[in-house]
């Protein structure tokens, strides 16, 4: 392991961010688990990524001005009824399948951000994720995701536990970290037994001795598996009465709440929720396949921060992003391609939330990007490094985002 | 499935097993006609393996050699009842390669009536359905009413019997190499098989687009795949009009199926993008998404669906729609694309065009050489692969040309070690290590590859699934991994009330001389061919397995009954096992 990038000689400083593009970054070495008992008052982050680019504009829509007829010319019949959504503040409201959402808004424990998004020009997913997770647009040259660095630069962070968890795998944002766990719900954190299991562990610990990445991720797991076995079958019980909803993304934020509750020194958790490629068929007004996908993400993230809110709020922090909004004009298909502006929402006990953040280009031609979408008017890492500033405590954002000058300050926390 | 009502029933059958173990001849009998072999050495009609086993007392870890790297590169893996080629005393390596891709390129010369029986006897009814009878009988006019369960289980058939003799297949057949260049080309065409109106339709997707171009023409494969219906829906095609066109067909033939991201210039003016000395572009940029999007309009189907579209009829098959076709001129990728050409000729140009295009050979020839040597292959291979594809272009065998130029290359042969198994690998060659005896996979397995990361044609963006060992390192694959292991060796999915059911029997598989602790891990590793393992493992192994007992002392026959699936488990876990070669 010699040449390879601790996290504390990191922290020493004594690697600069060169290092990085020039893709030396490895893998960290594998740390034995220890939990402690006590309550902790660290920070957590929940990145929710939106796959397959969501439709800003039918999420946060115009409610005045003339971008109210440009929305409405351009979606004769995919645009939601002015009548229907909620005001956000004069000049946006919000889809009423986000109502759950709109009412933590309305707590000031939500903040929107708008026309935001990657600055680089592509219109491809794939691309775009890259781009967006690794942080650097334009350069696939780096090796490791921005949360890989972020945790590598998190001086606070303890290396114990479980600390980096992907939902349900592992994103381009965490690669080069062997400490992640992935699963999709607390009880996948079993193995099945054939009868002489406690005798097999060991032995399957031989087989993986060394330091290559499957065998680092196999321990970690097995590991994992060891500190949550007391408590894998026991039922859960959110607080204040929730019952989050029978779904896929609920289940995985109920399981992001269990393990925030164990107190097993969760730093980074990511969660990818899927289906918003929309090209087809996208809305019938607020209900259809659209509709559907925001009433999930709503109840889910809701149902979450009112579990975790009395004990643990002031610590978490989520972040709902995408890789690129949506064409500004539908496609003959009820649906929309590929655009390029977004919008993303952060939510947590810090956040200085009910307000809507960034500066809005407008929807006339020219105030288009390519005159066919919602143009970028702040950059994605923008509001990621305000978050790992302030609640998460990271002061060098230019270890996590190289070559990135953050401009000013949002002003998403105090 | 639940799981936890599976894992309740899953600890009543454990303790059902372990009570059954003390008899040789339990309730896992073996199906008619396929005996479980009851040593190594017999269940093969005489064809024995290969590669040369060392015995027990060379122990020192040995290079994998030409034959273990077929074994499990070129094939599910290990199958230890059915080698799938022999060479006699002598045989050069060049030989070995020569004869055994001989024989997989052309599989029509494969005896594979063993598994061909078995499918019959499976009893599907649904894959030798035409494209017509699957889109009328299971669609169209579903002999069921809208409410009746029997409705969606009908529907769903075609669909489900598709997965199921794929994993068949992949267990089963001798045709291994076909096997899995059609799964690579199911993963390059992704489709995601459970679509909401046309899952039917996937076998014949399947059936007469995948296996028909498996080995034949690019060009030909390309527009087989563009006017499938299972495409035409999944990327949306066939509602892409002149009067506001769909780009996701367009974006992804150029980004995925073509010339591939490495070639995706973004969003740049047209008239700058430089030619090469045969005049292609450098790259597709933004402008030839919209311009594709436009050449393909009105390449829709018989989907029935808009009024006052009298020609359009409900038989779900390809159709070419004057009336939503975008008739203007097009420029694209430095193409000039005249207006009022003939029906389906500006998509065709552009079909051309792509099939043509140095960059497409390029992006395929790199994502072959990923699939079958390392994840990061070398350039000079894939330049010489690209090359092949170039110079075949034309050719009707183009692709079993490219295939040979890759596997019959030296970087092939030194890339052991190179490539981790995807689950559904690891999945299928254990059950083949296993020598499990199954017709129809029990819903409980797919669900459990499922949890491992890689359903069968369940994965949703058109990407396919990665190739690279980075996606396929994490615990949810390990975890579940160990359950399908655990799953298949303790038979608790072979009492399915469906009545698909999968067995396993490893006494029967353990010769009677085999029985102490060092023979046990010994026969097993070498009967799948992991000689490789470090020492240190095969001796944690040993002690393992004997337990209180001595290495060399010999282990009763209830001590065998719950040692040997033990032991087996903790083999297919090892990371040895989950390399391909």
């Amino acid at each position: 392991m010699s040449d390879s990038i601790t996290r504390r000689t990191f922290l020493k400083g004594s690697v600069a961010s060169a290092a990085f593009m020039a893709g030396l970054f490895t893998p960290f070495p594998f740390k034995q688990l220890n939990v402690s008992a006590n309550s902790s008052d660290d920070p957590i982050l929940v990145v929710v990524s939106l796959r397959g680019g969501w439709d800003a504009l039918n999420v946060v829509a115009p409610i005045s001005g003339e971008d109210v007829a440009y929305y409405q010319k351009a979606r004769p019949t995919l645009q939601i009824p002015q009548k229907e959504l909620l005001p956000l503040e004069t000049r946006f409201g919000v889809h009423p399948a986000l109502k759950p959402l709109f009412e933590l808004y309305q707590d000031q424990k939500m903040a929107v951000v708008h026309a935001v998004g990657l600055t680089y020009n592509t219109r491809s997913h794939f691309e775009a994720v890259e781009y967006m997770e690794l942080g650097t647009p334009g350069e696939k040259t780096i090796h490791s995701g921005w949360l890989s660095r972020a945790w590598l630069a998190d001086a606070f962070a303890s290396e114990e536990g479980i600390p980096l968890v992907a939902i349900p795998s592992q994103p381009t944002a965490l690669q080069g970290s062997n400490q992640t766990i992935s699963l999709s719900s607390f009880n996948d954190l079993q193995l099945w037994d054939g009868g002489m299991i406690d005798l097999q562990i060991p032995v399957l610990r031989q087989l993986y001795a060394g330091e290559s990445n499957l065998a680092q991720s196999t321990n970690r797991t097995l590991d994992v598996l060891e500190l949550v076995k007391s408590r894998v079958d026991q039922e859960y019980k959110p607080a204040g009465g929730v019952k989050y909803q029978d779904d896929e993304f609920s289940r995985n934020l109920q399981a992001v709440a269990q393990l925030i509750k164990m107190n097993t020194n969760l730093r980074y958790a990511t969660i990818d929720y899927g289906g918003w490629d929309t090209h087809e068929d996208q809305n019938y007004g607020t209900e259809g396949e659209m509709g559907i996908l925001l009433s999930n993400l709503a109840a889910g993230l809701s149902s979450f921060y009112r579990d975790i809110e009395r004990e643990h709020a002031r610590r978490v922090t989520v972040v709902v992003m995408s890789e690129f909004g949506r064409r500004l004009a539908q496609n003959e298909s009820r649906g929309t391609d590929h655009g390029h502006g977004g919008v993303m929402l952060v939510l947590g006990g810090q956040v200085l939330g009910g307000k809507v953040y960034g500066k809005w280009p407008g929807l006339a031609n020219e105030q288009l990007f390519e005159r066919s979408d919602l143009a970028v008017t702040t950059d994605y890492r923008q509001v990621l490094s305000e978050i790992l500033q302030k609640p998460m405590q990271i002061p060098n954002i230019i270890q996590v985002f190289p070559g990135f000058q953050m401009q000013g300050d949002l002003g998403l926390f105090a | 499935m639940d799981r936890r009502e599976f894992l309740k029933t899953a600890g009543v059958l454990a303790a059902a097993s372990t009570l059954a173990g003390c008899q040789t001849d339990s309730s896992t009998a073996p199906m008619a006609g396929n005996p479980f072999p009851t040593t190594v050495q017999s269940g093969s009609g005489g064809a024995k393996p290969s590669v040369t086993i060392p015995t027990t007392e060379q122990t020192k870890p040995v290079v994998n050699d030409l034959a273990t790297l077929i074994n499990n590169r070129l094939t599910f893996g290990v199958r230890p009842s059915e080698p799938l080629f022999s060479s006699t005393a002598g045989s050069t390596d060049d030989k070995i390669l020569e004869d055994f891709l001989d024989r997989q390129l052309n599989p029509g010369s494969i005896d594979d009536s063993v598994f061909e029986e078995r499918l019959q006897r499976a009893g599907f009814e649904t894959l030798q359905k035409s494209f017509k009878d699957l889109a009328y009988e299971h669609i169209t006019h579903n002999p069921y009413k809208n409410n009746d369960d029997r409705h969606w289980q009908w529907y769903i058939k075609p669909f489900y019997e598709l997965i199921r003799a794929t994993f068949l297949r992949a267990i089963y057949s001798r045709k291994q190499l076909q096997e899995l260049l059609v799964d690579f080309w199911h993963n390059h065409f992704n489709v995601y098989g459970d679509q909401d109106d046309v899952s039917p339709l996937m076998l014949s997707y399947d059936r007469d687009v995948i296996r028909e171009h498996v080995f034949g023409n690019f060009r030909q494969f390309l527009e087989a795949v563009a006017t499938h219906p299972s495409m035409l829906t999944y990327l949306n095609n066939r509602t892409n009009s002149d009067a506001g066109p769909n780009e996701n067909f367009a974006r992804e033939l150029l980004e995925l199926h073509t010339m591939g991201a490495e070639n995706y210039l973004g969003i740049q003016d047209p008239t700058s993008i430089e030619k090469d000395e045969n005049g292609f572009v450098r790259g597709y940029i933004d402008n030839d998404v919209y311009e594709a999007a436009r050449c393909f309009t009105g390449w829709r189907m018989n989907d029935d669906l808009w009024e006052g579209e009298e020609e359009v009829d409900d038989s779900l098959t390809f159709l070419y729609y004057q009336p939503w076709h975008d008739r203007y001129n097009k420029f694209i990728l430095g193409l000039y694309i005249p207006a009022d050409q003939s029906p389906q000729k500006d998509g065709r140009d552009v079909l051309d065009l792509l099939a043509s295009h140095p960059g497409t050979a390029t992006h395929i020839a790199r994502k072959l050489c990923r699939r079958f040597v390392s994840d990061d292959p070398p350039q000079g291979l894939v330049e010489r692969v690209a090359r092949t594809f170039m110079q075949e272009k034309d050719s009707p065998e183009q692709l079993r040309e490219v295939y040979k130029t890759l596997l019959l290359s030296q970087e092939f042969r030194e890339s052991s070690g190179g490539k981790l198994k995807r689950p559904l690998e690891w999945a299928v060659s254990t059950m083949r290590a296993l020598n499990v005896e199954m017709m129809q996979l029990p819903e409980g397995v797919y669900w459990t590859t499922f949890m491992m990361g890689q359903p069968l044609f369940g994965h949703h963006q058109p990407d396919g699934y990665p190739d690279k060992a980075e996606h396929w390192i994490n615990s949810m694959s390990s975890i579940y991994g160990w359950n399908l292991i655990t799953g298949l060796v303790e038979n608790w999915w072979s009492d399915e009330e469906d009545g698909n059911n999968v067995r396993v029997d490893l006494l029967a598989q353990t010769p009677v001389e085999v029985s102490s602790a060092t023979q046990l891990v010994d026969y097993w590793l070498e009967r799948w061919q992991l000689q490789n393992l470090p020492a240190e493992s095969r001796t944690a192994l040993i002690q393992f397995t004997a337990g209180e007992a001595g290495v060399d002392t010999p282990l009763n026959a209830e001590e065998l009954s719950e040692k040997i699936p033990a032991l087996v488990t903790l083999i297919l876990i090892s990371p040895q096992f989950r390399y391909r070669g």
